[in-house]
């Protein structure tokens, strides 16, 4: 069983990394990263969201890792960073973690950093415009495909050589993973690749671009468990095991005949159930074969030969045997074999996914929104990485990230609008009051009645000001407009400091402008 | 007993729609009572420059439909609220609270189909909200050019949901959230200009399209919008006019959209669109054979044989323009042959024209209105005459810079066409006198720019000011020998003249501005270097031209303190003034500025004579209605932080230069 999934169970890494301790076959000078590794885990749960958010970027084995306080520079640091690359700088970052016992030098590495965030900025476009051009032209050629395959694979090699060279002098370990794959064969770069790109919503992924990448899961937990005992890198594992998170869409083009395959319905206790692997001898159960496999090793050193580490069903001549896909056991669902439509699901870890998102309470809540709701942990862990940065809002509360997805949303739904955030105007605000309240400093008590025009206009008390003084015409006061009166009379006062000086240059007679002339001017026509 | 008596309201009314200038309605409104009430009860519409008597009037004016404030100084949320409130006793003054009102004046808003709120910078989204909820009936709003309209306050707007005409001009914090939010909110929407909305862009064009079918007229003008916006336009079937001037991202490609949809497309402007060329133009026209004005001006680099071909299928072409393209004289012969309908030609700063070319291409066009030649340098007499001669229905000819114009020209025109109403002279050097009396045959004649013809002289304006009675704007920018008998006799019969620029005329002396100040109608006045030009002329000015909203006074040293006293006493509609480089002192200044209570623009560069004090006092005195004023780089650091912080947060803006 291959399934790589990254999950929830806080001791199954730990474990894995723990046990090489007393293995045979690892390398020695590993053993002080090793312990660097799991000295987070013994740190309390974390207390800063974002750093929770950096660590379900990498995977949920990882963010254990993350959470080191040691870190926290560089995990913000690589926060700030564009978020699109993030889980390109999360491996870098990683990476870091690792050697963080060393000396180094932040700027130099940030240097580089920057500038591999460059290349792989630049990297995802041209793979967006592939993407584009993929879906305007339905016919394309596997060689333009595999052209363009290859022309990112020599890009992600370069960078990923880069990359090494930049966390090499820090990072014995992953320097030892990783030297030997990279001279090796385009096949083996592409693992690499899909090694490191372990979050299956971006980079290659999003784009589809070929089946080995496409399906280039969140392998990260993998590279983790061959890291270790074994001392073997990846070669091992053929790609096509590996799993995309969201396969219930990755396989929705997979059109195989029926009969071609053979067909498991899991009962629904056994999809729910939490483990799925247990050992034979202390009962403990794993997700995993592969850990079990592991853990088996604890046993007894018969356990610790090749063969029984090796995958029970290896070699076993896979032409010979069906290909092996998945009912849902919910009737009437279109993964269920009897629908109509069937549409088979691959892998277990599909089943599990599939039956617990379609047909089970979405029992996870965001602890930031509180109100989005999942069934799937690794849903809401992503989900929890962009909420509250969903900046683009629609009116019926649902958000996106991206505003072109927003106005296709809009564009699809009659009615809803785009909400408009409500702290957005409160500086232009803030400042109109601050204004008015400045200019109403200065202001002396007698004329406050006629500076209200100032402060009020705002609430719309002011008006009446103008009126009353309107309204008794022979008053001094009012010879010049209210508005003129007070923001001069309240000017005088201040500059001259005499309130009757500042009257002194009115022209006396330009106040009694015989209100029905001005009515005249005033009514100015327009006719449209 | 009088004729008056014999008419009934209904036909005064009649009548009353004849009127169409607003000095014709005044006068109107003067007669008697009863003219005054047909006035009152017949009036669709109002602008007003105050907004204290807005409430009263619109209890005066029972039908008003459309709604002018962009003239007000100042309209703000509290302003909104306190007119559509109940409260809207206050605003009657003492005389007619007396007389009940014979309508209910609750109702204007309930009648109101159109609003004018340009220029604004107090308006925000709460009171546009109410004004827009109180007004039910509302079918078009212009808010262009209004300070701080952002998404929020097209928010607001959205809520006018039989909305059809809406104007956005440059309202720069407008983004496609705000655009989105009306095109949803609006779907019944015809008519939207958001010409400089500069933060629009391809998604919220995309999605305006897909809401808002019924959209006929759309105006994109210099946005950054590429290719994707005119996809997205392309499937509008009852767009009828499309403008993307300025757009310099849209290519041949996003054309050829266009030439592919857009069914009813009659106008369509592509000017100043960098990236276009003919070829892109061509696949419009192959698109549209109803074309009716096609503007490519400045995106052209010449005016391709194959163009010119395929212009051949627009039979219902009546403008075309290509600025600033390379025409020769064979592509504009092809034009004539197969455009008996054009009225309008654009050929301005186009290279390669000459008379031939124009006797070609006018010989044909018979129904030709509007012939622009501006800075076709090599336009010579012969072409004029061809055009006086084929084209006698034309009313407007343009020919700035064409300096090679004899009297000759200008005898043919006078001779043949007649309707000429507007005429561009500008820089035409060999203009003298005796062309100005041929020209003064033109007798319909309201717009001429005679701006650097040196040759002129107060003879030559005599005879204009004889026979053009219906001049409303004259140009007369560095004409040095125009004097003030030249004015006297503008003054004596030119009434309507309302625009009237005599920048540098530095002849002109006081005397000359009395002249000026007869002419009751002006309203723009630029005199900038009338040295000679003292207060006494400044008083006379402003004693007689009450309607003056726009002066610059540029460099007129001799004017002192007692001038600028008159202007702020007397000239009350004043709206721009330039006071740059002139005498004012600390007092005078502060008057203007306290007392024009409808200034909203003011230049204010180098006055020697003013102290920080004085400007300070004097931005004071008008922050509450100022909407713009220019002042020089180091009085920034030089006034107080706090009245600077006040007049940014009233809305207005500041230049510093």
């Amino acid at each position: 069983m291959e399934d790589l999934e990254m999950d929830d169970e806080e001791t199954l890494c730990a474990e894995t990394w723990l046990k090489p301790s007393s293995g045979n076959s690892i390398p020695q000078p590993n053993q002080p990263s090793f312990t660097n590794f799991t000295l987070p885990k013994d740190q309390p749960a974390c207390e800063d969201p974002s750093l929770l958010d950096f660590g379900v970027r990498i995977g949920t084995s990882f963010s254990k890792y993350s959470l080191a306080p040691d870190h926290h520079g560089q995990s913000l640091q690589s926060n700030n960073s564009n978020r699109n690359q993030g889980n390109v700088n999360q491996q870098i970052n990683e990476a870091l973690q690792v050697g963080k016992a060393q000396d180094w030098d932040p700027p130099a590495m940030l240097n580089n950093l920057s500038f591999l965030e460059q290349k792989i900025h630049q990297l995802q476009g041209m793979v967006h415009i592939i993407g584009v051009r993929r879906g305007q032209i339905l016919q394309q050629s596997d060689e333009i495909a595999m052209q363009q395959q290859q022309m990112i694979t020599a890009d992600l090699t370069s960078i990923i050589v880069q990359l090494i060279s930049t966390a090499g002098s820090l990072l014995p370990l992953v320097k030892h993973n990783f030297a030997g794959p990279t001279d090796g064969a385009t096949g083996q770069h592409n693992r690499q690749m899909s090694e490191i790109l372990c979050n299956p919503g971006l980079g290659l992924n999003a784009t589809n671009t070929g089946e080995s990448h496409g399906r280039g899961g969140p392998n990260i937990p993998n590279q983790s468990n061959q890291a270790g005992p074994t001392g073997d890198t990846a070669h091992s594992h053929p790609l096509d095991e590996r799993e995309l998170k969201e396969e219930d869409d990755a396989d929705e083009g997979e059109n195989l005949p029926p009969g071609s395959y053979e067909i498991l319905q899991l009962e629904k206790e056994e999809i729910l159930a939490p483990h799925t692997h247990f050992c034979t001898i202390c009962g403990k159960g794993f997700k995993r074969d592969a850990n079990l496999r592991m853990h088996m090793r604890g046993h007894g050193d018969e356990y610790k030969t090749p063969e029984a580490l090796a995958k029970p069903n290896k070699g076993n001549g896979s032409e010979a045997m069906l290909l092996k896909r998945y009912s849902c056991p919910f009737v009437g669902c279109k993964r269920n074999k009897d629908h109509k439509k069937f549409q088979p699901l691959k892998t277990i870890l599909c089943v599990k996914n599939h039956y617990k998102r379609t047909h089970c309470d979405k029992s996870y809540i965001c602890s930031r929104c509180n109100t989005k709701k999942f069934s799937v942990i690794a849903d809401l862990k992503t989900h929890e990485k962009h909420c509250g940065k969903d900046k683009w809002l629609c009116s019926c509360g649902t958000t996106f990230s991206r505003k072109d997805k927003l106005f296709g949303h809009i564009a699809l739904f009659q009615g809803h609008t785009p909400a408009i955030p409500l702290d957005e105007s409160k500086g232009a605000e803030g400042l109109f009051e601050q204004g008015q309240a400045t200019s109403g400093e200065k202001t002396k008590v007698a004329q406050s009645i006629n500076f209200s025009f100032h402060t009020g206009s705002h609430n719309g008390s002011g008006v009446k000001n103008i009126m009353d003084v309107k309204g008794s015409i022979d008053d001094p006061c009012s010879y010049f407009s209210p508005i003129n009166m007070n923001s001069f009379n309240e000017f005088s006062g201040a500059a001259f400091d005499d309130p009757d000086g500042g009257f002194s240059f009115f022209i006396p007679d330009s106040c009694n402008y015989d209100q029905k002339n001005d009515l005249d001017v005033v009514l100015q026509a327009s006719e449209q | 007993m009088s004729i008056v008596e014999a008419l009934t309201a209904d036909l005064l009314a009649r009548v009353y729609r004849h009127l169409s200038c607003e000095t014709d309605r005044k006068a109107w409104r003067l007669v008697c009572k009863e003219f005054h009430r047909v006035d009152s009860v017949s009036r669709p519409s109002i602008r007003v420059l105050r907004v204290e008597f807005l409430d009263s009037l619109l209890r005066k004016y029972t039908r008003i439909e459309s709604l002018d404030l962009s003239v007000c100084p100042r309209i703000d949320d509290g302003t909104v609220s306190i007119l559509l409130s109940g409260a809207a006793d206050l605003f009657t003054p003492a005389v007619w609270r007396v007389i009940p009102p014979r309508f209910d004046s609750v109702k204007w808003t309930g009648r109101l189909r159109r609003l004018v709120l340009s220029h604004s910078t107090g308006l925000r989204h709460s009171g546009l909200e109410q004004l827009v909820r109180a007004c039910p009936m509302l079918e078009s709003i212009d808010v262009s050019y209004s300070q701080g309209f952002g998404d929020r306050e097209a928010a607001a707007v959205s809520l006018a949901v039989g909305l059809r005409e809406l104007k956005m001009d440059k309202c720069l914090g407008l983004t496609d959230v705000g655009l989105a939010k009306i095109a949803v909110g609006c779907p019944r929407l015809e008519k939207l200009s958001l010409k400089w909305c500069l933060e629009i862009g391809d998604l919220g064009v995309d999605l305006l399209c897909k809401k808002c079918f019924s959209l006929k007229f759309l105006d994109l003008s210099y946005l950054k919008v590429t290719n994707d916006s005119l996809r997205s336009i392309a499937p509008l079937i009852s767009l009828e006019v499309l403008s993307i001037l300025g757009c310099s991202l849209v290519d041949d490609v996003g054309l050829q959209f266009l030439g592919d949809g857009c069914p009813s497309l009659r106008v369509i402007d592509v000017s100043r669109c960098d990236a276009v060329s003919s070829s892109g133009i061509i696949s419009i026209i192959r698109g549209h054979d109803c074309l009716e004005q096609l503007k490519a001006s400045f995106s052209l680099v010449e005016v391709t044989p194959s163009l010119v071909d395929s212009l051949k299928d627009l039979k219902a072409l009546t403008s075309f323009r290509i600025d600033g393209a390379r025409a020769s004289d064979c592509s504009l012969q092809s034009f004539s042959k197969n455009f008996k309908n054009l009225s309008e030609i654009g050929l301005s700063k186009c290279t390669g024209v000459t008379d031939i070319g124009i006797i070609q291409l006018v010989s044909g066009s018979s129904n030709l209105r509007l012939l622009d030649l501006t800075c076709c340098h090599s336009i010579t007499d012969a072409a004029v005459f061809s055009v006086s001669n084929s084209c006698r229905n034309l009313t407007c000819l343009k020919l700035e810079s064409c300096s090679i114009i004899t009297e000759k020209g200008l005898y043919y025109l006078g001779s043949f066409c007649l309707l000429l109403e507007e005429l561009d002279l500008t820089d035409c050097s060999c203009i003298n006198n005796t062309g100005l009396k041929y020209l003064s045959r033109c007798s319909k004649l309201r717009s001429l720019k005679l701006g650097l013809c040196m040759c002129i002289s107060d003879q030559g304006l005599c005879h204009i000011a004889s026979n053009c009675k219906n001049i409303y704007e004259l140009d007369l920018y560095k004409c040095c020998s125009i004097g003030d008998e030249g004015l006297e006799a503008l003054s004596s019969s030119c009434k309507r003249l309302k625009i009237l620029n005599i920048s540098y005329c530095t002849r002109i002396t006081d005397k000359g501005l009395e002249y000026i100040s007869k002419l009751e109608e002006l309203s723009d006045l630029d005199m900038r270097g009338l040295v000679q030009v003292t207060c006494l002329g400044i008083t006379a000015l402003a004693a007689g031209c009450k309607r003056l909203a726009n002066l610059d006074m540029k460099h007129c040293q001799s004017v002192n303190d007692s001038g600028f006293w008159a202007l702020a006493h007397h000239s009350r509609n004043l709206r721009q003034v330039n006071l740059s480089y002139s005498n004012i002192s600390d007092l005078g200044l502060c008057m203007m500025m306290g007392n024009l209570t409808r200034l909203q623009d003011a230049k204010l560069l180098h006055l020697s004579n003013v102290t920080v004090q004085g400007f300070e006092l004097a931005l004071r005195a008008c922050c509450m209605r100022i909407k713009k004023v220019k002042l020089v780089t180091s009085l920034r650091y030089r006034l107080s932080r706090e009245i600077i912080e006040t007049l940014h947060s009233r809305g207005c803006k500041i230049r510093w230069d």
